[in-house]
């Protein structure tokens, strides 16, 4: 399941619906990213998250299909949120079920990893200072990196 | 000898027709579908429990190939002119010949109508049969003959047929009509379908595609000033994300910005390179390195 949307979302609520049914999972994983107050400059008073419709919805569908032919997996649930957000607020969750937990950890890293790198969402800060577009980490590329099969 | 629906990247396209003369076209098609001799009888004496088996056969087929830019992905929609579908009970093999014949003045070739209309007439034969047959198989679907258009008359030749047996119990075609000749003999006027616009071919595939549909995004649409812009294909020096680069750069100066290293490309929303080849009715987006997550 995969969801682009501005509405919040609640990490027990997904992870209740993953799970629903099943007694086959060993495992599950929840990561939540999160608006911190602080970034490239201090004081961040909240964020705009842009995207890219259409691109977004099958990017991330891409990932997670990658994700579930490399590792056993029994469920990924993979939220993000776009439009205004102020700091506290979840902007993304990535719930990664699986019959044992190394496959669920690894999977989940790996998600979060390429969806860094990979799916086509903007973010643009709002500090006291002024507003700027955050720029690009090359600590998240080589965190995809780590992922390349030679 | 190549195929049309392909573009030069090996993408599917819809041929564009409208440089193309008006010509009368026909296309005929047929095909088969074998049964055990009793279900052939029941069909025959009209006694099949969902009733009249032909004639529900018949209007499946002439509104299948009227629906025929529905099903098929790159088929344009036309306004035939006559459809019209046959059937011939062959009593020493259990089979029923179904032929279906499309007729249109236009741009573009029938023969897909025909062949659909025959593959549906066939499936309804059998969706009206299956209570009492299961073991009923269709076959030897297939294009009899077609004129009109470039590519001039064609008829198939009885080498050309891969089903056995098929061959010896088509209709003549040659004079452009199913003639019902053998066994029991259905002579049933052909139905010709409601309006006929003459010469008509309207293509489906929307919006404007002469042009490349330009989409700036984030911190790029703000440094430019630009969200959204077409740019006449015609304009391109080469058909490439490059060459769109150009052609806008020629529009505008402050389009020199999308030569920096890190703007990205994504033609019709999948990751692109410089050499990436564009057609007419391409969404290409510039944006700079994503930061989500």
């Amino acid at each position: 399941m995969i969801k682009v949307q501005t509405q919040p979302f609640d990490v027990g609520e997904e992870q209740r619906a993953l799970l629903a049914g099943r007694t086959d999972i060993g495992a599950v994983v929840c990561f939540t990213g999160l608006v911190r107050d602080f970034n490239e400059s201090p004081e961040v008073q909240g964020l705009s998250l842009e995207h890219y419709p259409g691109m977004t919805e099958q990017a991330l569908a891409n990932i997670v299909v990658e994700a579930e032919q490399r590792w056993a997996l029994q469920g990924v649930r993979l939220i993000h949120r776009v439009g205004h957000l102020e700091p506290g607020d979840p902007i993304v969750l990535v719930a990664v079920a699986s019959a044992h937990r190394r496959n669920a950890f690894q999977a989940c890293d790996f998600i979060m990893d390429y969806l860094k790198t990979r799916a086509p969402f903007w973010k643009k800060e709002h500090t006291t200072e002024g507003h700027y577009w955050v720029s690009e980490r090359s600590s998240d590329k080589q965190d995809a990196k780590r992922w390349e099969v030679s | 000898m190549s195929l049309t629906h392909l573009n030069s990247r090996g993408e599917a396209h819809m041929v564009d027709v409208a440089d193309k003369t008006e010509t009368r076209r026909e296309a005929v098609a047929g095909g088969r579908i074998h049964m055990r001799p009793e279900t052939l009888a029941l069909l025959a004496e009209g006694g099949m429990p969902k009733g009249d088996v032909l004639a529900t056969a018949r209007i499946a087929g002439i509104q299948a190939a009227k629906r025929t830019s529905e099903l098929i992905p790159l088929c344009h929609a036309l306004a035939l002119s006559k459809v019209s579908v046959d059937f011939i009970l062959n009593e020493d093999d259990a089979s029923v010949d179904v032929t279906a014949i499309c007729r249109l003045n236009g741009r573009t070739g029938v023969e897909m109508e025909a062949l659909t209309a025959v593959s549906v007439a066939c499936l309804t034969l059998y969706d009206m049969c299956k209570a009492v047959d299961k073991d009923m198989s269709i076959e030897g679907i297939q294009l009899l003959s077609k004129t009109g258009g470039k590519s001039g008359v064609y008829q198939r030749s009885p080498k050309a047929n891969r089903t056995a047996g098929a061959s010896s119990m088509q209709p003549d075609v040659s004079s452009g009509n199913a003639v019902a000749a053998k066994g029991g003999v259905l002579d049933i006027a052909p139905i010709v379908t409601g309006k006929c616009f003459e010469g008509s071919v309207s293509v489906t595939l929307g919006d404007d595609r002469s042009c490349i549909n330009v989409k700036c995004l984030a911190e790029l649409r703000e440094r430019l000033g630009v969200s959204d812009i077409d740019v006449a294909f015609t304009t391109l020096s080469e058909p490439t994300v490059a060459g769109l680069k150009s052609a806008l750069e020629q529009q505008d100066e402050r389009f020199a910005l999308l030569r920096e290293q890190r703007v990205l490309c994504a033609v019709n929303q999948v990751m692109s390179a410089e050499d990436t080849p564009l057609t007419a009715g391409d969404e290409v987006a510039f944006f700079p390195p994503v930061t989500g997550g």
